[in-house]
């Protein structure tokens, strides 16, 4: 076990370490550097500021020395500045993160919990009318763009009802609605596939065995089928998470709420291209964390995978 | 009582179904002309929180670098400036500065500091306080990375004169430089914020002015609160209000998501909101808001710069062609509203020295084709014209601020396509304007910029982002326009500089004037400067 978690620790940094050596070459590429970009965005800039601004933020140096005093920096956790406000970028993001946390956690949250209830609904439901409608929810879920849902309850609930503000105000619905037009968009693909791996595993012999030993359909569900069907669920919600940022960033302009959304876009937009650096780099530690924490789940949930990633024949054979 | 809800509700669903397919379509529907239910009128009601919504969170409030709306937007309401440009006589009037001449050669400006004027902090906006800031202004600020603001291209030094004059030198003639001292960019802070470094500069919390609002607190992105102070009682000569701001408080939001801006107006959740797309507006008047059309008089008109680096604009009979190539009305009774003014030169129609060549830029299709023929473009098998083996394919660039340049340039894109002339439309993407901004074989930039008085800082720079190029005659036209001794020969030199742009060298394809359109709620009662920023100072709120 030990083994299995040092090998997918160092597999996390290498892959967090290319990305940032990929967001590297790629500001490299650009026909200029980062200070002319900046300042061009709408008009021609003075020369002469341009050439004492690069020099203030080290664009000015050999690449190879701007890659290696980038590199020490991120491992003191300094990001660098953000052209466009002058702090440093970590402070910038610092400012926004909890925000964004409070909602895609939450939103998550709501996501699992909606997914296994409609899971459980579609898999105990009696009639196969009803069971129909439900299995055939998440495919309509996915379909809404997180944009339009978001601005439908806008309409209704802050312009025509008049009981929620277009602003974020720290009141419940302030909060829940955005949450809401999140998880539903999230919720799908882990309930399509948990649907789908409950209905394999429904197939499988053992479950016959247990119906013959009289053990009820809830009891089969609960204790026997999800839990065989968590896994490829548990791979799904790892990778939702690029979804839950981009989705972030619709909801978070949508309710012009403060976020990590918000800061890529308008980032993009006014081409400050260290902060648009430092944004990339932490959805890749994210990213990376992410799936890092569904592979030490795996295991706990099926064991083989540690035996079978060590190669021992006895586990193949299983 | 259900049916009145669940029809309401079918009502809003439809409503917004139809702000979601007009963003999605991008080429929006005619909008009828919007005329937003005056409010009462009366005497102005003091007190009360004013909400205005901007589109975009502002990060950087550094005030004299760049020049983008939503920054100046509330700068205005919180700098004061040396003079202010009256739109409606059109007259350059006094501010902090009482009084301000120049000398014959327009390289000498002399400004009389009016008395008892103070920063928030206290502190006096005297002489001295004044030469800090047209230093900061004319040289930059070194420490703090802050370039100098590109009006103030001549400057060369400012003296303290006696107790309350301040004069300015400058390095050659500019007859435009008194009307650079009113715009925003050009807004006086206390010499304890000129020697802040850049991050300090760029944070509201630490810009300190004189003006009639003063920062209390802000939720980074989120919003920022100013409230009005007391003692303010140094308004522009020509201000209605010479006191202190009717308002208590000035509450600045964010609204990135344009299809929930006029219903924001209409809900009374802001007062004031800025980029209203024209089919919002009538359907906001309709629904008990008003809509404000704020024209940018310190603006040229939009337009599509032309760059002639990639060679197939080079002949001046092209440019023409696509000059008189463009239905500018059909624009406007497409894709805009009654809110916006087709253009008739390069310049706005209230600006000073404005030339109307609206019936030399008329539309007129066979003489384009004449024009483009006889530069030898002929029409090729697929109908785009061609010329040694090279197809008349060009592009334009433009960034994403502006709500109506997408589907403009869609519309321009079918009218030369009557004409053999294939345009590539890119605009509204950021992304491909990083490289195209600084790529003179991108034939188009599709822009508008501050022009106050002459054209010479927008077109004559050789890195002039919209010709990439330094033309020889204009250059000469430019220096002749801002050495003008008299108004008179000033604003005939103005002109010169318009029939230059648009006819005889056509650098400038001109659409319509620069306009920035507000929505706001049944009780706002708001003005706009030459510069299209809301005046807060005198703004109000009728009651109930």
């Amino acid at each position: 076990m030990g083994g299995y978690i040092a090998k997918r620790v160092g597999q996390a940094l290498l892959v967090i370490w290319l990305a940032y050596t990929a967001v590297f070459i790629a500001v490299q590429s650009l026909p200029n550097d980062p200070v002319t970009i900046f300042l061009n965005s709408d008009s021609a800039a003075d020369p002469a500021t341009i050439a004492q601004m690069k020099e203030y933020y080290g664009y000015d140096q050999p690449v190879i020395v701007q890659y290696f005093s980038q590199l020490l920096g991120l491992l003191r956790g300094d990001l660098g500045y953000s052209l466009s406000s002058g702090s440093e970028v970590s402070a910038r993001i610092g400012e926004v993160v909890g925000s964004t946390l409070v909602l895609a956690g939450s939103a998550f949250v709501v996501a699992v919990v909606f997914a296994v209830a409609l899971t459980a609904a579609a898999s105990l439901a009696r009639g196969p009318r009803l069971r129909n409608l439900l299995l055939n929810l998440p495919p309509l879920m996915v379909s809404i763009p997180v944009f339009w849902l978001g601005l439908v309850l806008l309409q209704l609930l802050a312009v025509q009802l008049g009981i929620m503000s277009l602003f974020p105000d720290d009141s419940f619905l302030s909060l829940a609605v955005p949450i809401f037009v999140l998880a539903v968009h999230l919720s799908a693909p882990i309930a399509q596939v948990l649907i789908k791996s409950v209905q394999e595993v429904g197939t499988q012999p053992f479950v016959d065995v247990l119906r013959a030993k009289g053990a009820s359909e809830s009891w089969i569900f609960y204790r026997h089928m999800l839990k065989n069907a968590a896994p490829a669920a548990l791979s799904i919600a790892g990778i939702t998470i690029g979804t839950l940022l981009a989705g972030s960033v619709i909801t978070e302009t949508v309710f012009a709420r403060a976020g990590l959304g918000q800061l890529i876009l308008q980032s993009v937009t006014v081409q400050d291209i260290p902060l648009v650096q430092g944004l990339v780099l932490l959805t890749a530690v994210v990213f990376t964390s992410a799936n890092l924490l569904v592979d030490l789940i795996h295991p706990k949930l099926d064991p083989r995978i540690i035996t079978a990633s060590s190669g021992s024949p006895r586990a193949l054979a299983a | 009582m259900r049916t009145a809800h669940l029809s309401l509700k079918a009502a809003a669903l439809v409503a917004v179904l139809g702000l979601t397919l007009t963003a999605c379509g991008g080429n929006s529907t005619t909008a009828a002309p919007a005329e937003g239910a005056p409010a009462a009128a009366g005497d102005p009601v003091e007190g009360g929180t004013f909400t205005f919504a901007e589109v975009t969170p502002i990060n950087n409030w550094q005030t004299q670098a760049a020049r983008f709306y939503e920054k100046a937007n509330v700068l205005n309401s919180v700098l004061d400036r040396l003079t202010y440009f009256d739109a409606e006589s059109g007259k350059l009037v006094g501010w902090i500065a009482e009084d301000f001449k120049a000398n014959n050669d327009q390289t000498e400006f002399t400004f009389t500091i009016r008395d008892g004027v103070t920063f928030s902090d206290g502190s006096a906006l005297d002489a001295e306080a004044v030469k800090l800031n047209l230093d900061a202004l004319g040289l930059g600020i070194k420490d703090a990375q802050v370039a100098p603001n590109v009006d103030f291209g001549a400057y060369k030094s400012a003296e303290v004169l006696g107790k309350n004059q301040v004069k300015v030198t400058l390095k050659r003639p500019d007859a435009n430089f008194l009307r650079a001292t009113s715009s925003v960019a050009a807004g006086l802070v206390s010499p304890k914020t000129l020697k802040l470094d850049n991050a300090g500069q760029s944070a509201i919390a630490k810009i300190v002015g004189s003006g009639p609002f003063v920062f209390e607190s802000e939720k980074p992105d989120e919003e920022v609160v100013f409230t009005s102070r007391d003692d303010y009682a140094w308004a522009p000569e020509t201000a209605e209000n010479q006191g202190d701001a009717y308002l208590d408080k000035l509450v600045i939001k964010y609204l990135p998501e344009v299809a929930s801006r006029a219903g924001a107006a209409q809900s009374g959740q802001v007062d004031l909101v800025r980029g209203l797309q024209p089919v919002d507006e009538q359907v906001l008047a309709a629904n008990g808001g008003q809509v404000f059309a704020a024209q940018g008089v310190d603006l040229t008109t939009n337009q599509a710069a032309v760059r002639i680096g990639s060679g197939k604009l080079e002949d001046v009979k092209v440019r023409q062609a696509l000059q008189i190539g463009i239905d500018r009305q059909a624009i406007k009774d497409t894709v805009l509203s009654e809110s916006y003014v087709v253009a008739g030169s390069v310049l706005n129609h209230k600006a000073p020295g404005f030339v109307d060549l609206s019936s030399e830029i008329a539309y007129n299709p066979e003489k384009s084709k004449q024009l483009l023929d006889e530069a030898g473009w002929k029409v090729g098998a697929d109908g785009i014209r061609e010329k040694d083996g090279e197809k008349l394919e060009i592009t334009v660039a433009t960034s994403n601020n502006s709500v109506v340049i997408k589907p403009a340039f869609e519309l321009i894109e079918q009218q030369w396509r009557d004409l053999g002339v294939k345009l590539v439309n890119r605009a509204a993407d950021n992304t491909f304007l990083v490289n195209a901004l600084v790529d003179d074989k991108v034939e188009f930039f599709g822009t508008r910029q501050f022009a106050l008085g002459g054209l010479g800082p927008v077109y004559a720079p050789a890195n002039n982002t919209q010709t990439l190029n330094a033309d020889e005659e204009l250059n000469k036209l430019f220096a002749k326009e801002q050495a003008a001794t008299s108004e008179e020969e000033h604003l005939g030199l103005v002109e010169e500089e318009q029939r230059a742009l648009v006819l005889d060298k056509a650098l400038a394809l001109v659409l319509w004037d620069e306009v920035q359109v507000y929505g706001a709620s049944q009780s706002a009662h708001v003005e706009f400067t030459s510069g299209t920023a809301p005046i807060f100072q005198g703004a109000w709120k009728s009651e109930g």
